[in-house]
């Protein structure tokens, strides 16, 4: 589902861009007289010389941080980030995977509601400390998240460049294009994780398999119509290096899409790993994600008395998908370089 | 405007030819267990002796080839565990009408709920109708289906008085799998509709339109909406695929015996054969669906001509 | 008397129910005998409808030996006897019998009854015939019937038969095994096996009439054994000893039994529909000879993958007959007052134990037709290797675990009614003057083992003897589970704790690693690959006799055994020497001799007995406990079923009648102490 957004945000992006703002094609149906207008003599422009104090991530982070929603959600979203991560050092918190035990009777707490004992929130069925797992969980699905989103972006970029560059592969991508839009991506998710044994590095592998082509075909796009543009041209003449030309002219453009949607596959791999798991192909207990979280919440969803153990998970889900969104969208307008200019 | 779809076809086919090779040969990579229905029991020289009647111990493109050959005419194989020696076409073709009905009633639904939705939010944009869908459309879109699936379901029934498991007769049964189906596109329409309305509300047209005096609700019907149903038509084919896909949280829920968990279940159980049948059916219906794309959107917008978009593809 | 049981007297009786089963009346103070229904939702009371989430792969009960697919065998065809609810034997399709006087020739003598299609109409009456055709097909090695083994063990001329046929199929498919035997046959089909290396072995054929089972006539029956087994009779009423439509089998091959339309029914039900994934439904067979017996109509079971989930929630709302109450949702059905009064039990199944096996083919092995592979390298095969050799090592895990506490993650709180200290169940069998089996010989001095001191003592000495054989330490152990069995992956999790902390208090002594298996084809690609360092196991019992029960353990000469502990390949490899190698070739002699007693059935159990206790004692195989019957919210009185702790008997609905209610924990301890 996530990915669809993706797909539609990315579009209008690229629309965006591709859009003739400026140029021959929209000058073409202006009247004559306004194709042409005098300007005049000014003394002091004919003495001028051209300068701009403009920062292309000056000017980002300033139209970012002028969102303030979105910089308390980003805040928000470090903190829980950096909680998950560092949550192992605080003291006094428990292994994920001990199953506490009752001293008295020497069989483990089962389902504790949060609170009772000290189990902040609650134990699951053999005792398992829910707070130490959630944040566990939390660490394996944003490492894998993470994981996807720069592989994506690796992988995406580079095909889109060499895509875009070299004609002769055009056919090949193209025909690569087609095929990975064709499969539902469902199915190869699943062929790869039964293929190989299930293990991060496998849903990993599952996850970024297809997800790079869109972000290659966009870069394609964007290369093929940005390089032969005048003002590229003329760098090229008097001789910029490309490296330059795409440091300075390519990238600005690229980097809010390519931030967007970097921003978007996180929540949509940790999706991703739900299904999976939701499928019987997801990671061992030994492990816990959100994904077998959320999986052994369900199963004991229907008793009002146990929902803590699906609730929890959800929510630390749901913040994350919403925070990723919302904080992908207001970077990557703050990113475009058109809305610098106000 | 036939040589177009000449010519698309054939590059079509090419597509279809490929994606199934590929899928053909990763599951030569499985376990050969997928090919016995009792292979925890077999010895060695059992399981040789069947995979040799198979033909799996053939090269490669011997196996290919022969696939294809069968393929053409309508032979997908026998499925050796799911049904044994049931031929694949036959549970294909029993299992996708249930999947295409609720699919396409999904399909209708989310389309009739989620445009007015979009049209309202946008025509009230920062009013209460779009604070009201925005929170709907966040929860939707945060929630993991399988996690909202199950609420509606348990909720619904008691609602609805009906029994958790669907029943093909009743009208009742199908209101809560084809809402739940539903929702993630309804919630899509209307975000994007939105989002459209909202872009496009300070273009020249619009603010042409204005001018002229025509009002709000008109201009919002008139000619946003209208303009808006172009590239909402390209995403008829990937919505075109899924109602055959199914949903497999929605059909374990509620025992709908359709095409939803049918692939997952026959990876799950190694059934090769039924693997290879599905990808060649999801992948037919993708490709048609992509032409099917194309053409509407030449139907509806005279600004697109198809020899112009095949130099554009 | 009370109506209602609180929470904590729930789960003790629950617990104790195990108990129940060989001591019944034990809480014969609190079985009321009020029959208090929890809900009223009022059922129907003639058929019986339940989900599923486990499909099985066929319904051919000739070939399968797995759990859910023996339900049509159970149910849909009748055999020669059958047992009562108390598991005493009695007829069944057999009216009479009799045996000559060495007990090799048994007789039959089949009563009138008739097959019936998936419509319910009479298709042809069942005859001795069918018995000899459906023993045929078990026999016949192209359909892989997992169960040949327990008809070449005992059938004269059964395994020469099978052999041959095995031989033959492979030359006729041109099989070269990976060692290089080739096999070729000839005109007068005579089968050569030439393996590189030995003299070729040729096969003369054997034809069926040689294999020990004939119809004499329609309604007569006999079958020739290799030897007096004792548990003959016993076996007859399992899966592989079943009839079959002798022209259904022929026309059908190996696609028989696997749809309703090829399945002919002659038992209680008939198999009326049957949609994989879908709906399963089984009908009253009016056409039986006991259909007076048989009080539920329609049997439907309907696919739902999500039944762990839903199964619970449609037994509040009345819509299922039964359902299985999971350990996880258990405490709080039973702390909720709508729900504590319809959760009861399965009846107790007696036949299934778990145990704890060590890894005894840490390298790779090549019998022939099957491959150990061994631990994989970062499980330190070689370290473990001189671990597992060691009898302080071993003893360490035995003193040092706590059944309990494993017991306890399905079990919540009668735990204790479940442990073990045999292999071999309670009142699995018993002798002429009714001691029970594991009160037999050698067992009878078996209690818990579960000693924390005793197993630091044996840690400690293990320690000093692996130092001084060049084992470092933590010595890795490798343990896998199967994903797809409830609670297996909590076990395991469970148990490295505790046994982690027993042993390595004071001392780094293990490393417990918990993989996970596949969770198709586990055991093909775990156990029986030998790729674990321990291993929690389970074995049931295929008829009433302690033989079965050595199946996992004993191995002839060079054979592979039931691909089990590979306990004497172990000794043939140089893995185990010294103490354990005679340990394990003790038992092996033990249980020949045991075997070769079959007139005087005191000194057989007590033969057994020795060689299980010897098996324990030097922690080859460490008893955890019985199979916990699983928490139900059921309408079926269990009770009234046929009982066996052997076979498939337990999954008969014949005689059992569907409640207007769920059956409460104090209804069923009624309906246990009514029986």
């Amino acid at each position: 589902m996530l990915f669809f957004y993706k797909e539609t945000k990315a579009r209008r992006l690229e629309a965006d861009l591709s859009r003739p703002s400026d140029g021959p094609e929209a000058w073409k149906d202006l009247p004559e007289d306004q194709l042409f207008e005098p300007a005049g003599f000014s003394a002091r422009q004919a003495e001028s010389t051209g300068y701009s104090n403009y920062s292309y991530w000056g000017s980002t982070f300033r139209a970012f941080f002028k969102n303030r929603f979105a910089v308390v959600l980003l805040a928000a979203l470090c903190a829980v980030v950096l909680f998950a991560f560092l949550q192992p050092l605080l003291p006094g918190q428990l292994d994920p995977n001990l199953c506490s035990v009752d001293p008295a009777t020497g069989i483990q707490y089962r389902n504790l509601a949060p609170g009772e004992n000290g189990f902040l929130w609650g134990t699951n069925s053999i005792g398992q400390d829910l707070w130490a797992r959630i944040w566990a969980g939390t660490r394996t699905s944003l490492t894998i998240a993470f994981f996807v989103a720069m592989i994506e972006a690796a992988v995406g970029i580079t095909a889109g460049v060499l895509w875009g560059y070299v004609r002769r592969l055009d056919f090949f991508f193209t025909e690569l294009y087609n095929i990975c839009d064709n499969i539902p991506s469902t199915i190869l998710l699943i062929l790869i994780s039964y293929i190989a044994r299930p293990s991060v590095p496998t849903l990993i592998l599952g996850m970024s398999l297809t997800g790079w082509i869109g972000m290659a075909r966009f870069i394609r796009n964007q290369v093929i119509m940005l390089r032969d543009r005048d003002y590229n041209l003329a760098s090229r003449c008097i001789g910029t290096p490309t490296w330059r030309i795409i440091q300075r002219n390519l990238l600005p453009y690229l980097v809010s899409v390519v931030m967007l949607r970097m921003a978007l596959t996180i929540p949509a791999a940790i999706g991703s790993e739900v299904f999976i798991t939701y499928i019987g192909l997801g990671l061992s207990v030994e492990l816990p994600s959100l994904g077998n979280l959320i999986n052994d919440g369900r199963k004991v969803m229907m008793q009002a008395g146990l929902r803590y153990q699906l609730l929890y998970p959800t929510l630390i889900l749901s913040f994350v998908t919403i925070a990723f969104y919302l904080i992908g969208n207001a970077f990557s307008d703050a990113a475009d370089p058109k809305n610098h200019l106000e | 405007m036939l040589r177009y779809l000449a010519k698309r076809a054939a590059r079509s086919v090419l597509t279809l030819f490929i994606i199934v090779t590929v899928v053909f040969c990763l599951l030569r990579l499985m376990p050969v267990e997928g090919y016995f229905s009792n292979f925890e029991k077999m010895t060695q020289s059992q399981i040789q002796a069947g995979l040799q009647s198979m033909g799996l111990l053939d090269p490669l493109p011997v196996q290919i080839l022969r696939f294809w050959k069968n393929a053409l005419q309508g032979d997908l194989g026998v499925s050796h565990i799911y049904r044994i020696n049931t031929p694949v076409v036959e549970i294909l073709a029993q299992k996708l009408p249930i999947s295409i009905q609720m699919g396409v009633a999904a399909m209708l639904l989310s389309l009739a709920a989620g445009l007015p939705m979009g049209l309202l939010m946008g025509r009230f944009k920062g009013r209460w109708p779009d604070k009201v869908g925005t929170a709907l459309i966040v929860l939707i879109q945060a929630v993991p289906a399988a996690v909202y699936y199950l609420y509606i379901q348990m909720y619904g029934t008691t609602l609805l008085g009906v029994g958790l498991l669907f029943d093909e007769t009743n009208w009742r049964y199908w209101v809560l799998p084809v809402c739940s189906m539903s929702l993630a596109n309804t919630a899509f329409y209307a975000m994007w509709l939105r989002r459209y309305m909202v872009d496009e509300s300070n273009k020249d047209y619009v603010r042409l339109a204005r001018a002229k005096g025509e009002s709000e609700s008109r201009i919002a019907l008139g000619h946003l909406f209208r303009n808006a149903m172009v590239p909402l038509v390209q995403y008829i084919p990937s919505a075109f695929l899924n109602t055959v896909v199914g949903s497999i949280y929605i059909e374990s829920l509620y025992s709908i015996p359709g095409m939803g968990g049918l692939l997952v279940t026959c990876v799950q159980r190694h059934d090769n054969t039924m693997v290879q049948g599905i990808v060649l059916l999801y992948a037919c219906v993708g490709i048609l669906g992509l032409i099917l794309g194309d053409l509407l959107m030449v139907l509806i917008d005279p600004r697109i001509t198809l020899s112009r978009k095949e130099e554009v593809r | 008397m009370k109506d209602t049981m609180t929470r904590r007297q729930f789960l003790k009786a629950a617990g104790l129910t195990a108990a129940g089963a060989c001591a019944a009346g034990l809480l014969s103070g609190c079985g009321g005998g009020t029959s208090s229904s929890g809900n009223a939702a009022a059922g129907d009371q003639s058929s019986y409808t339940i989900l599923y989430s486990s499909q099985p792969s066929t319904l051919n009960y000739l070939t399968t030996a797995s759990d859910v697919e023996m339900q049509v065998g159970a149910n849909c065809v009748d055999t020669l006897l059958e047992y009562d609810p108390k598991g005493v034997l009695r007829e069944g399709l057999a009216t009479r019998w009799e045996f000559d006087a060495d007990t090799l020739t048994w007789t039959f003598h089949l009563r009138d009854e008739n097959w019936v299609d998936c419509n319910g109409e009479v298709v042809a009456p069942v005859t001795a015939q069918d018995f000899v055709d459906a023993l045929r097909y078990v026999l016949t090695p192209a359909y892989a019937a997992s169960n040949a083994g327990l008809v070449t063990g005992y059938i004269a001329g059964a395994r020469e038969y099978y052999d041959y046929q095995v031989s033959r199929t492979n030359a006729e498919n041109g099989y070269t095994a990976e060692d290089g035997t080739t096999y070729t046959l000839d005109s007068a089909g005579n089968v050569t096996i030439s393996a590189p290396g030995a003299e070729p072995q040729v096969l003369a054929p054997v034809e069926f009439d040689q294999v020990g089972v004939k119809a004499v006539d329609e309604h007569t029956l006999t079958y020739t054994l290799t030897y007096s087994f004792p548990g003959f009779l016993s076996l007859l009423v399992y899966l592989p000893y079943e009839p079959a439509y002798g022209p259904l089998l022929e026309e059908m091959g190996d696609q028989f039994a696997t749809s309703a339309e090829t399945t002919y029914s002659c038992g209680a039900f008939y198999l009326a529909e049957y949609e994989p994934l879908e709906r399963w439904v089984m009908k009253k067979n009016p056409e039986n000879y006991d259909a007076e017996k048989v009080f539920i109509e329609t049997v439907s079971r309907i696919y739902n993958a999500e039944a762990e989930v839903n199964g619970p929630e449609m037994i509040k709302r009345g819509e299922i007959d039964e359902a299985t109450i999971g350990s996880d949702i258990l405490d709080s059905w039973l702390a909720d007052p709508a729900t504590k009064d319809i959760v009861s039990m399965d009846r107790p199944n007696t036949n299934y134990t778990y145990f704890y096996m060590f890894n005894c083919m840490p390298y790779r092995h090549e019998f022939s037709g099957w491959t150990v592979e061994g631990l994989d390298a970062e499980y330190e095969p070689d370290n473990w290797a001189k671990a597992v050799n060691n009898t302080n090592f071993r003893k360490a895990f035995l003193y040092g675990i706590n059944n309990a506490v494993t017991l306890a993650v399905s079990a919540p709180e009668g735990y204790e009614g479940y442990k073990l200290s045999t292999i071999t169940p309670p009142s699995f069998c018993a002798t002429t003057d009714g001691v029970d089996y594991t009160q037999c010989g050698g067992l009878a001095n078996l209690s818990e083992f579960f000693d924390e001191a005793a197993a630091k003592q044996y840690r400690d000495a293990a320690i000093q003897e692996l130092t001084a054989a060049g084992a470092h330490f933590p010595i890795k152990v490798q343990l896998p589970y199967n994903p797809s069995t409830t609670d297996w992956d909590k076990k395991c999790q469970v148990l490295k704790q505790q046994l982690e902390g027993v042993l390595n208090d004071g001392a780094d002594f293990i490393e417990i690693l918990i993989t996970e298996g596949p969770s198709d084809s586990f055991l093909s690609s775990v156990r029986r690959a030998g790729k674990f360092g321990f291993l929690m196991c389970n074995w049931g019992a295929d008829y009433s006799d302690p033989e079965t029960e050595t199946d996992p353990f004993y191995q002839t000469e060079g054979g592979y055994g039931s691909r089990y502990a590979y306990l004497r390949t172990g000794v043939e490899d140089g893995i185990l020497t010294g103490e354990t190698a005679q340990a394990v070739m003790d038992y092996m002699t033990k249980v020949e001799q045991a075997k070769a007693i079959t007139e005087d059935i005191d000194a057989r159990y007590a033969a057994f007995a020795d060689a299980e206790a010897l098996l324990i004692q030097n922690a080859l195989a460490i008893p955890m406990g019985m199979s916990i019957p699983p928490y139900l919210a059921t309408r079926l009185n269990y009770w009234e079923g046929q009982y066996a702790s052997t076979g498939f008997s337990n999954k008969r609905l014949k005689g059992i009648h569907v409640l207007d209610h769920y059956v409460s924990m104090t209804e069923y301890e009624a309906n246990r102490d009514a029986r």
